[in-house]
């Protein structure tokens, strides 16, 4: 790798990422807004306008950054940072608004499980460091959410490498072999089954990833005072306010890239211009609905759940629903392609 | 002589890659991008008063000690939830080493079992 190279490749990382924070930010606030005019609706309240969440990050950058005095204040004023920074870090290995990722060869999807955990980490180590009893209560709350679903989580995971690299794919974990290989166009009828299960406990997961209700118990606010964000203000709990944003567009599309990677200029014959105008306005429109689905009615519909219960939900009703749909997809693989459709209707005595 | 070539290289774990130093960088500016957005915000606040106290709901602070969670108790949530899970097990480690022997058996016959047949079905299929 010459110089030349060298550099061009470190101005693609520096004007990338900057373009991908801003681009995290900005539509992140905008879904938080559309999240929450909706959820009002559905409550039958009017609910703040959709420019709401940027009016509360200025007033938050205008209200005093209180560090308490327990706290440790390096690491108090240090988390927030790490979880917005950890956040952004992941789009770049994302396909976003139907393009490739940015740095396709240079992560998988390993990668992006791993940095999914800082945010969640930052925020427990933010909540121990501020010396509160209800922040710490709340840190230990989400480090046991966190173990609690990265269980289904890794079993989703697997079973979708797993099923590509028995198609003869390469790089499975590539987000791009992924995005380029949709499963629902390589299973059969029990496959189709297994992953419409996985996309369903998905789903599922996406709300404690976010610390949405009903898998919100580290934050409860009406029980302990927002848990382990009771000590924030300010600024720093802007930063945490963002980086809720940006996860919560990262989440989305990462589900939409390994469930519904399709893009319409395809079906139109568009090219060039119109096409990246039509791939991006129905990327928008899919991280909207993926939204609405796995946040907005999930926590319009349900209480919140005590943290024993969350863990038990994900380790024992989610595991097992996860497992059927890989033995879905495995039996899918082995019987169904060995023997197809006929025997087995016939074995079952439908035909 | 120092090259800059294996600092650049993408790491390959046979199924897995990742290239660190382009997350480094891309770490950096994505920290520069936050620090100067955080620096829009007001930065003092009253140290020393009634703002800096933790918030307990109007309840009084007791010893640190008291209010702090213990390592035991660390898991907790993990630990109500799956209760029955820990009994069973607690019940298997009588410390009788007889009884872990016969689990060691127990174990190898099932993995013997679980190995043949699979091998067997794969076979068939």
């Amino acid at each position: 790798m010459d110089f030349l190279q060298i550099s061009q490749t470190g101005l693609t990382v520096i004007i990338g990422t900057i373009a991908l924070a801003l681009f995290g930010i900005f539509f992140g606030l905008v879904y938080k807004g559309i999240d929450r005019k909706l959820s009002a609706h559905m409550q039958g309240r009017i609910g703040p306008p959709i420019r709401q969440p940027f009016r509360d990050v200025v007033k938050l950058f205008t209200k005093e950054n209180i560090v308490p005095e327990n706290a440790i204040p390096w690491i108090f004023n240090l988390v927030p940072l790490v979880g917005l920074v950890a956040t952004i870090s992941i789009l770049l290995y994302l396909p976003l608004g139907g393009f490739q990722p940015l740095f396709p060869g240079k992560g998988d999807l390993i990668l992006i499980l791993y940095l999914l955990i800082i945010p969640s980490l930052a925020m427990v180590i933010g909540g121990f460091s501020s010396g509160s009893p209800y922040a710490t209560i709340g840190a230990q709350r989400e480090m046991a959410t966190m173990i609690a679903y990265e269980f289904p989580l890794a079993i989703i995971i697997i079973t979708i490498a797993w099923r590509l690299s028995i198609q003869g794919v390469t790089n499975v974990f590539a987000l791009s072999s992924i995005a380029a290989t949709p499963v629902w166009n390589i299973a059969g009828p029990l496959g189709f089954i297994g992953f419409i299960i996985l996309l369903l406990v998905l789903v599922i997961i996406t709300p404690a990833e976010l610390s949405k209700i009903p898998f919100d118990s580290p934050e409860a606010e009406t029980e302990i005072a927002g848990g382990l964000l009771t000590e924030y203000s300010g600024r720093n709990l802007a930063m945490f306010y963002l980086t809720d944003g940006v996860k919560t567009v990262a989440m989305a599309s990462l589900i939409i890239a390994l469930f519904f990677p399709y893009n319409l200029s395809p079906l139109f014959g568009l090219e060039s211009y119109p096409a990246f105008a039509v791939d991006i306005a129905f990327y928008l429109a899919k991280v909207f609905l993926v939204i609405l689905f796995s946040v907005t009615l999930i926590r319009v519909s349900v209480a919140r759940l005590k943290i024993d219960q969350i863990v038990y939900t994900y380790w024992v009703p989610l595991t097992l629903l996860s497992l059927v749909g890989l033995i879905c997809i495995m039996w899918d693989q082995t019987i169904m392609a060995n023997f197809g459709l006929q025997p087995v209707f016939e074995m079952l005595g439908i035909v | 002589m120092f090259t800059l070539e294996p600092l650049l290289e993408t790491f390959q774990t046979g199924s897995g890659f990742w290239s660190p130093i382009i997350w480094i960088v891309a770490i950096i500016v994505a920290f520069l991008v936050a620090v100067i957005l955080r620096g829009f915000g007001k930065k003092e606040y009253k140290e020393k008063t009634g703002q800096t106290q933790a918030f307990l709901s109007g309840n009084p602070e007791y010893e640190k000690e008291q209010m702090h969670i213990k390592g035991s108790n660390l898991y907790w949530g993990f630990t109500e939830s799956l209760e029955w899970v820990f009994d069973a097990l607690k019940k298997m480690h009588t410390g009788n080493v007889s009884d872990y022997a016969l689990w060691f058996v127990i174990v190898v016959a099932i993995l013997f079992i679980v190995l043949i047949t699979g091998e067997n079905l794969m076979g068939a299929i």
